[in-house]
């Protein structure tokens, strides 16, 4: 069985709140843990922010396109946008094992999209960059 | 997300209700911040109503503790549900900020 979605979000903060919406909606047609929905949601969040905060250098209106399908129990989630290359998997790991007031406030929010999701990949093409993420479903008992 | 802060003593809570993220956070740093720069040093966030965290609100967090820390001041977290518990543990959160299952434990290691 495959299910399958595409949304298209505005380069706006504002969009964090209805990705919430639809991946929650998402999920519940599809039965998934609340717990999956949490880890789902968490990585995308980050991710489309990212996007939205630092992928563009003009001031226009960009769509956002997320493509997201679940097949034989695994989350695939595809993010593009016609933003500047940007590569999250090329992100410095924050070193979580740094004293609190030393960290850098930021570069957590790529570390907790790759913890959560199985697999990431990156692609430049055509003006664009997409990135494919993957979850591996485990069976909770 | 919902935001309600009441006082115990010199300890300052806030009840946090709903989901934290990118839109909401700064809400609450804001709140922190507000409740700092007027004097308050003694901060408990009550997480038993929270229902979702990302890094948005990990850094709000952050923020809060290092103005804290300048003034010997601290700040502790209670009730946080098993998911929200695991951000804190997967960021190393959760050796930076003191964590208590209770408000009662939470408000007793102000006292030591």
């Amino acid at each position: 069985m495959s299910m399958q979605m595409t949304v298209s979000f505005k380069n706006q903060l504002e969009e964090i709140e209805r990705l919430g919406q639809i991946v929650t909606e998402f999920a519940q047609r599809h039965h998934w843990s609340s717990h999956l929905l949490f880890e789902v949601n968490v990585a995308l969040e980050e991710l489309l922010t990212n996007v939205i905060s630092y992928a563009y250098e003009d001031n226009n209106e960009h769509d956002i396109i997320l493509r997201l399908s679940f097949t034989d129990g695994e989350v695939t989630a595809e993010l593009e946008d016609d933003g500047r290359p940007f590569n999250p998997l090329e992100a410095a790991e924050p070193d979580v094992n740094t004293p609190l007031e030393d960290r850098p406030v930021g570069g957590l929010g790529i570390y907790l999209a790759r913890k959560f999701m199985t697999d990431m990949s990156y692609k430049r093409q055509e003006e664009k960059n997409l990135l494919i993420l993957k979850k591996t479903v485990k069976e909770e008992h | 997300m919902e935001i309600t802060k009441s006082k115990i003593n010199d300890i300052v809570i806030f009840s946090l209700k709903g989901r934290m993220d990118t839109t909401t956070a700064p809400q609450m740093q804001d709140q922190l911040l507000v409740a700092i720069g007027s004097g308050e040093k003694r901060l408990a966030i009550d997480c038993a109503q929270l229902e979702y965290i990302s890094s948005a609100g990990l850094r709000a967090l952050l923020m809060a503790a290092k103005q804290l820390k300048n003034v010997n001041g601290k700040i502790v977290l209670y009730s946080l549900k098993a998911h929200i518990r695991e951000v804190f543990d997967l960021a190393g959160f959760s050796a930076a900020f003191p964590l208590f299952n209770s408000q009662a434990d939470a408000l007793a290691s102000f006292k030591s």
